[in-house]
């Protein structure tokens, strides 16, 4: 019996030995220094800066690329890259900026910077279609790229940060990438954190932090616990139900900033019904912007006027709307729809929809059951059908009407990507199957416009002509939510387009 | 000896064939293509001919039985492909986050253990009692509580209310005490009614009486007899538990940002990273395929009688 007992205890002792030695506790190596704890929602198991989907490396100030979108202005200035230009939006000459050290110690020069995106290309399929290089040379500090066609919006997508510039000598990428950034990587723990040192010579002036550490919880409930604890000391989306909890806590600042994101109504053009404008117009006229933006949203959402956000230089100004109950029937009247026992119907044909939506953006479905009840009071039958991925569905399957669909509209700060991918005939996500030889003729001439002002002109009037058409309707720019503690933390700026978040200027009181 | 070798080897590959070949079957027939995360579609401009031409690349045109076979053709090299999106190897992938899925499951057994020994134990020597009301209670208080919600009310109490134990993370044994409570508690329920009604079960035999009658103490009569005599089942259903321990603690993973397998492997299935799916089957079918051939094993040792009715049957193996 004592030998049994004595068998259990030893396996047990072994396991706790095991788990006790797995890592050291974070909280004895944070002791006295200045740190902070960044609370982020998407977990990554690598630090590779060319593939990772989380972009962890160039969130936690690891990793640089050669173009940085300016979240005031929303344009791109320069980063590791000090100029660039292109005669003809083919073959673009680059110049770096000098000084800049990997945190290896090793100069950032045009033969690094070759190697890296040889490599991301090489690595990444999808940087290898964003990027369309064909060939690129370095001399020195300059490089040379030419890419396959004419490109003008190239060095806007020099901004993605799966582009990050890394040693690529250093050939631990998934634990350690060494890049340009202010923070170094001392320890990662997959899909639990990254701990982070200052790297001293920073080109841009070393960071105020000592360290840093960025952890990763996709919970929003435990990340709003965590904050409450002082487990983390900045939080990325915490629960919107735990802001009133916030508010009791001394020093918590709650920020709320609009995205470069747009929930959508996306219609599909190959039914018959919506290939009428004016049942197109009262789709539009429906949607309660504001009412869905305050109650679904809690108020943290911008309401859409068109895809890319007021401040973008192509955004235009769009002309008042009639929207609301009336507004809809008097579009479908035009559309020679009536009413006829509560019933919307056209040659005794009753208008319904199927309505697609999906959870892994828990609004789209509230969003979908409001545009429910206020169609249905309009005599209009909307069937809502839950999928799960959109992207899939709508691409394999056309028996649908209607989706609530969330799309990325400018991240890197031009309009090219979603015109291309929504609207042309080729593109990836035109689900509504857009297929206009004026609108085509538009996007194809904005393909090959170079100039950011040039371009932003034609991406206005591309944009107007949509909002014309009401091939979409746009419902709203979610915020994103970040919560911190403000006793502590300093210089913190919630960045728009989400890729900027340890800097060299973050600092602690 | 050498023929008992060669039918459990002849065994084993038998399992492996018809368990890759079903769960690559079942994988791809799921509807989902990888190709459209692999381009990241959402936030890079790609075209639909760019998507042909990946999906082609890929392979994911030819037939299902050609795809299998190269996959296969790959696995006997002991080569288990790379992620999709990460590049990472599976094996890599797959091992990394098994010890964390490892350590929790075992904390959450340890957990359940020593909740479920002293009160199915009480609960069935004191039948009838307040005791055995507790524990009543507590197994339905177990079973009814959903287990991400009673982890969130802990971290709220011992990390934001006492600030004796970390949120999240997977930083020693600290932090494995949150998350292995929540699965220890979520599954005690079930072991606590087992082990009551078993050693009831037991208790009522006759060799109890004789042992009683030979005047061997309670305790002795209880831990060495009657104990051991109801372990079988309740052995059976730990068996299951571990298996499903160890492939389903996704929810407990996730609030507690515990870097486990079953995370991983829900993110591979939202982007349909077929070879990781894959890896992650195969070993957890060996993990679950060991773990079933050690609780039959553990019956032979446990209960006698099943030692004798072999030997009746004339089985030495």
């Amino acid at each position: 019996m004592f030998r049994k007992c004595r068998s259990i205890f030893i396996v047990c002792l072994a396991f706790l030995l095991l788990t006790a030695c797995s890592t050291e506790s974070a909280k004895d190596q944070v002791g006295g220094k200045k740190e902070v704890n960044l609370l982020f929602n998407f977990a990554t198991s690598s630090l590779d800066p060319n593939v990772d989907t989380s972009y962890v490396s160039l969130r936690a100030g690891i990793t640089e690329t050669l173009v940085h979108l300016n979240d005031e202005d929303l344009t791109i200035e320069p980063w590791l890259a000090k100029s660039w230009d292109s005669k003809d939006g083919q073959l673009w000459n680059f110049e770096l900026r000098e000084g800049v050290t990997f945190q290896n110690g090793k100069p950032m020069d045009g033969k690094a910077v070759k190697a890296s995106l040889e490599r991301a290309m090489n690595d990444s399929p999808a940087i290898k279609n964003a990027l369309r290089i064909e060939s690129i040379e370095a001399d020195g500090n300059a490089l040379t790229i030419k890419t396959e066609v004419p490109f003008p919006e190239f060095p806007s997508e020099l901004v993605h940060p799966n582009t990050s510039i890394i040693d690529v000598k250093e050939s631990d990428y998934i634990n350690k990438p060494i890049g340009t950034g202010p923070f170094a990587v001392s320890k990662f723990i997959p899909g639990t954190a990254v701990d982070l040192i200052r790297y001293e010579s920073y080109w841009d002036g070393a960071a105020k932090l000592e360290s840093a550490r960025f952890s990763f919880n996709e919970d929003a409930n435990a990340r709003s616990l965590a904050l409450e604890s002082g487990d983390a000391d900045i939080v990325f989306r915490p629960e919107v139900e735990s802001l009133e909890n916030f508010k009791a806590i001394d020093g918590v600042k709650v920020e709320s900033t609009s995205t470069f994101r747009v929930h959508q109504m996306t219609m599909n053009l190959e039914r018959k019904a919506l290939q009428d404008i004016h049942v197109r117009k009262a789709i539009d006229a429906l949607i309660d912007r504001s009412s869905i933006a305050d109650t679904i949203l809690h108020g943290h959402a911008e309401v859409a006027t068109g895809p890319f956000p007021s401040t973008f230089s192509f955004a235009p100004d769009y002309p008042k709307k009639e929207n609301g109950m009336e507004a809809a029937k008097g579009f479908l009247d035009q559309a020679g729809y009536k009413k006829v026992d509560g019933v919307m119907q056209k040659d005794g044909k009753p208008l319904t929809f199927t309505l697609l939506t999906y959870s892994s953006r828990a609004d789209l479905p509230l969003i979908a059951q409001v545009f429910q009840s206020d169609a249905g009071q309009l005599g209009i039958d909307v069937k809502i059908k839950q999928i799960e991925i959109p992207e899939e569905y709508m691409a394999a399957n056309r028996d649908w009407d209607l989706t609530t669909y969330s799309n990325l509209t400018a991240p890197r700060g031009d309009a090219g990507y979603y015109l291309n991918a929504t609207y042309h005939p080729k593109g990836a996500l035109n689900f509504s199957g857009a297929d206009d030889d004026y609108l085509t003729s538009l996007i194809d001439e904005l393909n090959v416009t170079v100039g950011q002002e040039k371009r932003s002109d034609l991406a206005e009037e591309i944009a107007m002509y949509v909002d014309e058409q009401v091939y979409n309707s746009f419902i709203l720019h979610p915020n994103t939510l970040v919560a911190y503690d403000a006793d502590k933390v300093e210089n913190w700026i919630t960045s728009r387009s989400e890729y900027y978040m340890l800097t060299n200027e973050l600092d602690v009181k | 000896m050498f023929r008992i070798l060669v039918r459990r080897f002849i065994e084993v590959v038998i399992f492996v064939l018809v368990i890759t070949f079903i769960s690559f079957l079942f994988v791809r027939l799921a509807p989902g293509d990888p190709v459209l995360s692999i381009l990241q579609v959402d936030d890079v401009s790609v075209t639909n001919e760019q998507v042909n031409e990946l999906r082609e690349e890929l392979g994911f045109n030819d037939p299902l039985l050609v795809q299998y076979c190269d996959w296969f053709a790959d696995f006997i090299q002991l080569d288990f492909g790379h992620s999709y999106l990460t590049n990472q190897p599976v094996m890599e992938m797959v091992m990394s986050g098994l010890p964390a899925t490892l350590e929790l499951a075992v904390g959450a057994l340890l957990v359940m253990l020593g909740i479920a020994i002293p009160l199915g134990s009480l609960a069935a020597l004191y039948r009838g009692s307040w005791i055995d009301q507790v524990s009543r209670a507590v197994s339905l208080l177990g079973a009814a509580i959903p287990s991400f919600w009673l982890g969130l009310l802990l971290i709220d109490l011992f990390a934001v209310r006492w600030g004796a134990l970390p949120t999240m993370g997977r930083d020693g044994f600290r932090s494995l005490i949150l998350p292995s409570v929540t699965l220890g508690l979520a599954i005690t329920s079930v072991y606590v009614r087992l082990l009551r009604s078993s050693l009831i079960d037991s208790l009522s035999h006759d060799f109890i009486r004789a042992a009683r009658s030979r005047g061997i103490s309670e305790i002795r009569i209880f831990f060495a007899h009657a104990f051991r005599y109801s372990l079988p089942p309740v052995i059976t259903v730990f068996g299951v538990s571990l298996g499903s321990l160890i492939g389903g603690v996704v929810v407990i993973e996730v609030i507690f940002a515990y870097p486990g397998i079953g995370k991983m492997v829900v993110d591979s299935i939202r982007s349909r990273d077929y070879p990781v799916i894959q890896g992650y089957l195969l070993v957890m079918a060996i993990i679950v395929f060991m773990v079933n051939s050690a609780v039959d094993l553990s019956y032979r040792y446990l209960n006698p009688e099943l030692r004798l009715k072999e030997r009746n049957h004339g089985k030495w193996s």
